[in-house]
C-alpha cells in the first residue's frame, strides 16, 4: 500500500513531531510512504478568512501536485474538510472544467489519518503502548464536516495501557477556528477557558485529538495556566509503541 | 443567598443598531467581563439544550422533517412571487387589507397612518422581532401612540429599558432578581418577591385590563399561508391570542419571506418550531386567522409585508438559505460563541449565528462587516437548523464579500491581518518562498522564545494570541527537512 | 421625517414585488408550474401513525396528563353525568358554552352564559368554560379547535380561567400530518392548545397559566363499536 503524507503547512512549521509519528505508524503498519517535496498549503486559513481568490490559487496547486497520486494522507480534520467542503465550490466558480474534473478524481483518494487507517487499511489495533490516562476532544471539522464518527474511539481503544477519560461536552468548540483566535482573541479565549474546564476536569495526564490547531489552541493555555496536563496529537500516541514510547520522541 | 444586583438604570443602553453597534470583538468584551450574564445565558441555554436533545432523539423522523422543511421553505423562496401575489388575493378576499412597504421607514409610517385612522393613542403589541428590526415602538412613542408590550419578556425589557439579546427568550441575560427589581421599580409594587410564579402573576395582572379594553394591536407572523391568506402566531403565554381576537383592529407586521405555499405545509413547521425553539413537542398557543371572520376577532385586519432588503438577498442563489429561517433561535442556543457573549454583543435585534448572515445581508453589507467574523465555523448551527440553512457556508460568502470591500480600501495597507495573508499567499506559492519563511520565522521568534523553549508574548497582532495562550517556539527542524535526513538514512 | 402628505409617495407593491420577481428570474424560468414542483417537494417524514386505536388514546391522555391537564374517560351514555361530575368538582357556578354546545351538556346546577354575543367583559366574568373539539393530536396532546358552533369563538376558550374540552375518541390522530389530512378543507380559525398557557422567561421556571386558561380539564369519550 502506497500513501502519499500531506503534512499541513502549521504541522510542518509548528508540529514536526506529529509528522515523524505518521511515519514511524505507517511505515511500521507496511504503508509504503511519499512526501512531496513541493507541498505547502490547502488554502484553509485564506479561504475562511474571505481571502477567495488566493485560496484558489492555492487550491489549484494542491490538485496539479497530488492528481496523479493513488492516496493522500493528510493528519489534520479541518485541511481535509477544507478539501472536501470548500474545494468543490471554489472549483465551480473557477469554471476551469478540466482542473474540476481531476479535482473529481483526486477528492476519493484524499483521506484524514483516522479514515486512512480504519477504512482503507482497515485496521482499528496498530499495536500502540501509551500507558496513561488520557480524553479526546472531537474537533468540529472531524464531527461535523468528515463525520469520522466512532473512528478516533475505535483508534483509541486498542491502544494498550491507555485509560481513556471522557470528555464533557465533548463536541463543543475548543474557540480556536484559525484566524477567529485572533481576530475575536477575547470570545476565542472564553471558549477556551469553558473547554480548559471540561478537559481539565477529566483528571487526564494528557487531552488529545486529530488537529493539532485544537491542541495548539489548549495546550497554550494548559502551558500558561500550569495546567498539569499537555497536548498530544492522535498519531503520536498510534506511534508511541514499548520500544519507542512517545514522550522522547517529542 | 443574597446577590448584589447591578443598577439597571446605572447599566449604558446597549445598542441594537448594527449602523451604530461597535464591531463584535468590541461589543462582546462587556459580556465576557459579566460572570452574572454569562451565568444566565449559559443556563437557560442548557435548559432548552437538554429538552430539546430528548424530543430530538425521540422523533425518528427529525431529519425527514427537516429535508421537507428545507425543501419548501426553498421553493415558497425560489417563487416569492407568485405566492405573495397569492397570499395577498386570498387575504383580500377574506376581508383583510394588504400593504406593501420597501423598507422601514415605509412600514412604519404605513402602521402609523393606519393607527392615525383609528384615532389610536394606544396600542397592545405581541411579541415580533420585525417590529423591533424596523424600530417601530420608539417611533410610535414620538408620534403620541403608547405601545404596550404584552410578552412577559418584552415587559421586563420596555420597563426594565433592556434591549433583547435572545430571539425566542429575549430577557434570557436577566434573573429574577434582577426582573424583581424592574417590577418593583416601575410597577410601584412593595415586597414583591423573586419567585418567579409571584412575577409573572404581577404581569398578569398589570395587562388584564389592557388587554380588555385598548382596540388596536399589533403582531407579528410566524407563517404566512399563501392558499388561504391565513397568518399563524405561535405563542406560550396566551398574550397573543388576546391581542388576536379581542381588539377591533389588528395590524400584522411580516417579513415578505415568511410565506409558506399551502395550510399543509403548517405540517412540517410546527412539529420542528417548538422542538428548536423551546425544547417542547408543542408550543401551548398556535393561532391561524384568515382576513376577518365576522363575529369572532378583530373585524379590520392588516397586514404590513415588509422588505427592508430581503429582495436583495433573494436575488443571490447562495445566500437565498438565509431567508428560509424560522425564527426558532436553535442556532444560538447550539452556538458556542453565543454561549459565551450573549445577544448584544451582534448588536442587532437578530443575534447569534442567523443575525451574523442575516443582519449584514439586511443592511447591504455597508455595516455589521464584524458579524460574518464572529464564528469559529464551528457548524453546530448548521447541525441544529430546522430548515438547514447552511450557515457557515453563508458565513464564508459573507466573509469573502467583506474581504473584496477592503481590497479596494487603502487603508488595508495599515491591517496587519490584511498584509499578513496578502504576504502568506505569496509564500504559499512557492515551496522555496515558504521554506525560507519558516526558516526566517524560526530565526526570528528565537527573540521572543524563553529558556523553557515556550514563547510567552509577541508584538503586534501575535499579542492577540499571546494575551491567554502561550505559543510554543517553533522547532529548529521543521517535518520537510526531518523527511529530506530520514529518505537518505533509509536508502 | 415624513415629508407633508402631498408629497408622500405610496406604498409601492409594484416596487417591492418588481425586486423580488428580477430576484427569482433565475429560478423561475427553470420551472414552468409552480404547482408541479411543490408536488415533487420530499415529503419522506411519518404521515401515518402506528399506534393501535388503544395505545394512540393511551398516549394522547398520557400527553395531556404532562401537561397537568387533568383527564378523564367516559361513554355517550354517560357523557352528561360526567360532564356534571367535573363541573361539580372545579366548586364553580359560573360556565360560559358556545351557542352550538348540545342541550344535554349543559348540566343542571349551574348558571350557564350561552354566548349568543356576549361580551368580553361578560366572558370575563365566568368561572370556566365547556366546549367541543376538532381533533385531538396524541403525538403532541395538541387539542385543535375549528371554532365552530359548538367549540365557540376564540375568546370564549381563552379568558375563563378553566377550560373543560370534550374529546371524542373517534377524533384522536396519532400525528400531526394526520390531522391536516382530516381537513377537508384549510379551516379559517384555527386555535392549538398543548397545555395551559406557560412561560419560561424568568430563569427558564415554567410558569403555568399566565394568560389563559390556567386549568385545562378533557373528557375522553370512548365511544362503543
Amino acid at each position: 500500500m502506497r500513501a502519499s503524507l500531506f503534512i499541513t503547512c502549521y504541522n510542518d512549521t509548528l508540529f514536526p513531531e506529529t509528522g515523524r509519528a505518521v511515519v514511524r505508524l505507517l511505515e511500521r503498519l507496511g504503508v509504503e510512504l511519499e512526501f512531496h517535496p513541493r507541498q505547502t498549503c490547502c488554502g484553509q486559513m485564506h479561504a475562511n478568512t474571505g481571502f477567495r481568490g488566493e485560496a484558489f490559487s492555492q487550491a489549484k496547486r494542491f490538485v496539479r501536485l497530488y492528481r496523479d497520486t493513488e492516496t493522500v494522507v493528510i493528519p489534520s480534520s479541518s485541511c481535509v474538510a477544507m478539501i472536501r467542503d470548500q474545494y468543490p465550490g471554489l472549483f465551480e466558480e473557477l469554471g476551469n472544467d478540466a482542473l474540476r474534473k481531476e479535482f473529481a478524481a483526486l477528492l476519493p483518494r484524499v483521506h484524514e489519518l483516522s479514515e486512512f487507517l480504519i477504512d482503507r487499511l482497515g485496521i482499528e489495533n496498530v499495536g500502540a503502548w501509551f500507558p496513561h490516562r488520557v480524553t479526546y476532544h472531537a474537533s468540529c471539522h472531524g464531527v461535523r464536516a468528515l463525520h469520522l464518527g466512532d473512528r478516533p474511539y475505535r483508534l483509541l481503544a486498542k491502544v494498550r495501557g491507555l485509560d481513556l477519560a471522557p470528555l464533557p461536552n465533548v463536541d463543543r468548540c475548543c474557540g480556536f477556528g484559525g484566524t477567529f483566535s485572533v481576530k475575536n482573541a477575547e470570545v476565542s479565549s472564553a471558549m477556551l477557558a469553558a473547554k480548559l474546564q471540561d478537559v481539565v476536569s477529566t483528571g487526564a495526564e494528557y487531552c488529545t485529538a486529530l488537529d493539532n490547531s485544537c491542541l495548539m489552541h489548549l495546550g497554550g493555555a494548559m502551558h500558561r495556566q500550569y495546567a498539569g496536563m499537555k497536548t498530544i496529537h492522535l498519531a503520536q500516541i498510534l506511534a508511541s509503541t514499548e520500544d519507542s514510547p512517545a514522550e522522547e520522541l517529542e | 443567598m443574597t446577590q448584589t444586583v447591578p443598577s439597571r438604570a446605572a447599566t449604558n443602553r446597549v445598542v441594537l443598531d448594527p449602523r451604530l453597534a461597535p464591531p463584535f470583538p468590541q461589543a462582546a468584551l462587556p459580556m465576557l467581563r459579566n460572570p452574572q450574564l454569562r451565568k444566565n445565558v449559559a443556563h437557560a441555554i442548557d435548559v432548552i439544550q437538554t429538552k430539546r436533545g430528548k424530543l430530538v432523539a425521540e422523533k425518528t423522523d427529525w431529519q425527514e422533517l427537516r429535508e421537507a422543511a428545507s425543501a419548501i421553505r426553498t421553493h415558497a423562496l425560489e417563487n416569492l412571487d407568485t405566492y405573495l401575489e397569492e397570499f395577498e388575493a386570498r387575504c383580500t378576499a377574506a376581508g383583510g387589507q394588504v400593504h406593501w412597504a420597501a423598507d422601514a421607514a415605509e412600514a412604519r409610517q404605513i402602521i402609523l397612518d393606519l393607527l392615525r385612522q383609528e384615532n389610536a393613542i394606544e396600542v397592545i403589541k405581541i411579541k415580533t422581532m420585525t417590529s423591533a428590526e424596523i424600530q417601530l415602538n420608539p417611533f410610535l412613542q414620538a408620534a403620541g401612540v403608547s405601545v404596550f408590550e404584552t410578552d412577559l419578556a418584552e415587559i421586563i425589557l420596555q420597563l426594565g429599558e433592556e434591549e433583547p439579546s435572545h430571539i425566542v427568550v429575549p430577557a434570557l441575560h436577566i434573573n429574577r432578581t434582577q426582573v424583581r427589581e424592574i417590577f418593583a421599580r416601575r410597577m410601584g409594587l412593595k415586597n414583591l418577591s423573586d419567585d418567579p410564579k409571584v412575577l409573572t402573576n404581577a404581569a398578569r395582572t398589570y395587562l388584564r385590563q389592557k388587554f380588555l379594553t385598548v382596540p388596536t394591536a399589533i403582531s407579528g407572523a410566524n407563517f404566512l399561508i399563501a392558499e388561504t391568506g391565513s397568518v399563524v402566531v405561535v405563542e406560550s403565554e396566551g398574550n397573543g391570542r388576546m391581542c388576536l381576537t379581542l381588539p377591533r383592529t389588528l395590524i400584522t407586521l411580516a417579513g415578505i419571506e415568511k410565506v409558506l405555499p399551502r395550510f399543509q405545509d403548517i405540517e412540517v413547521m410546527l412539529q420542528l418550531l417548538a422542538r428548536s425553539a423551546t425544547g417542547e413537542r408543542m408550543n401551548p398557543y398556535t393561532s391561524l386567522w384568515t382576513g376577518v371572520t365576522p363575529g369572532d376577532g378583530p373585524q379590520r385586519f392588516h397586514v404590513v409585508l415588509l422588505d427592508n432588503g430581503r429582495s436583495s438577498i433573494l436575488a443571490r442563489p447562495k445566500h437565498r438559505q438565509t431567508l428560509k429561517c424560522i425564527r426558532c433561535a436553535a442556532c444560538m442556543n447550539a452556538c458556542p460563541v453565543y454561549r459565551q457573549t450573549g445577544g448584544h454583543a451582534y448588536g442587532s435585534v437578530y443575534p447569534g449565528p442567523i443575525g451574523a448572515i442575516l443582519t449584514p445581508q439586511l443592511m447591504h453589507m455597508e455595516h455589521a462587516q464584524s458579524l460574518p467574523y464572529a464564528s469559529s465555523l464551528c457548524g453546530a448551527c448548521y447541525e441544529v437548523c430546522p430548515v438547514k440553512i447552511n450557515i457557515p457556508e453563508v458565513l464564508l460568502e459573507l466573509r469573502a464579500q467583506v474581504v473584496n470591500q477592503e481590497r479596494k480600501q487603502a487603508v488595508r495597507f495599515l491591517d496587519p491581518m490584511y498584509l499578513g495573508l496578502r504576504i502568506a499567499n505569496l509564500l504559499f506559492a512557492k515551496a522555496w518562498r515558504f521554506h525560507a519563511a519558516q526558516w526566517l520565522g524560526r530565526i526570528g521568534l528565537r527573540l521572543f522564545t524563553r529558556k523553557d523553549g515556550w514563547i510567552h508574548s509577541l508584538p503586534s497582532t501575535g499579542a492577540k494570541w499571546t494575551q491567554t495562550r502561550d505559543l510554543r517556539g517553533l522547532p529548529s527542524q521543521t517535518f520537510y527537512d526531518w523527511w529530506a535526513a530520514h529518505v537518505k538514512e533509509t536508502k | 421625517m415624513s415629508a407633508p402628505a402631498l408629497f408622500r409617495q405610496p406604498p409601492s407593491p409594484q416596487r417591492v414585488m418588481g425586486r423580488i420577481s428580477t430576484a427569482t428570474q433565475s429560478v423561475a424560468n427553470g420551472i414552468a408550474h409552480v404547482a408541479d414542483a411543490y408536488a415533487a417537494l420530499p415529503r419522506t417524514y411519518i404521515r401515518r401513525g402506528q399506534l393501535s386505536t388503544e395505545a394512540r388514546i393511551k398516549l394522547m391522555i398520557e400527553r395531556l396528563r404532562e401537561y397537568d391537564a387533568d383527564v378523564v374517560e367516559s361513554t355517550p351514555q354517560l357523557l352528561p353525568a360526567s360532564i356534571a361530575s367535573q363541573l361539580a368538582l372545579s366548586g364553580k357556578r359560573t360556565f360560559a358554552a358556545p351557542v352550538g354546545l348540545p342541550v344535554a351538556w349543559l348540566a343542571d346546577g349551574f348558571d350557564w352564559k350561552i354566548d349568543n354575543g356576549l361580551t368580553a367583559t361578560e366572558i370575563e366574568q365566568t368561572e370556566g368554560v365547556v366546549t367541543a373539539a376538532f381533533c385531538g393530536v396524541a403525538d403532541s396532546g395538541t387539542i385543535v379547535l375549528h371554532h365552530s358552533a359548538t367549540e365557540g369563538r376564540r375568546v370564549l376558550t381563552l379568558l375563563p380561567d378553566w377550560h373543560l374540552c370534550i374529546l371524542r375518541a373517534s377524533q384522536v390522530v396519532e400525528t400531526l400530518p394526520e390531522y391536516f389530512s382530516r381537513c377537508q378543507q384549510p379551516p379559517a380559525l384555527v386555535t392549538w392548545i398543548s397545555g395551559p398557557s406557560a412561560t419560561a422567561d424568568i430563569e427558564m421556571t415554567r410558569i403555568k397559566g399566565v394568560h389563559g386558561p390556567r386549568f385545562l380539564h378533557v373528557i375522553l369519550v370512548r365511544e362503543q363499536l
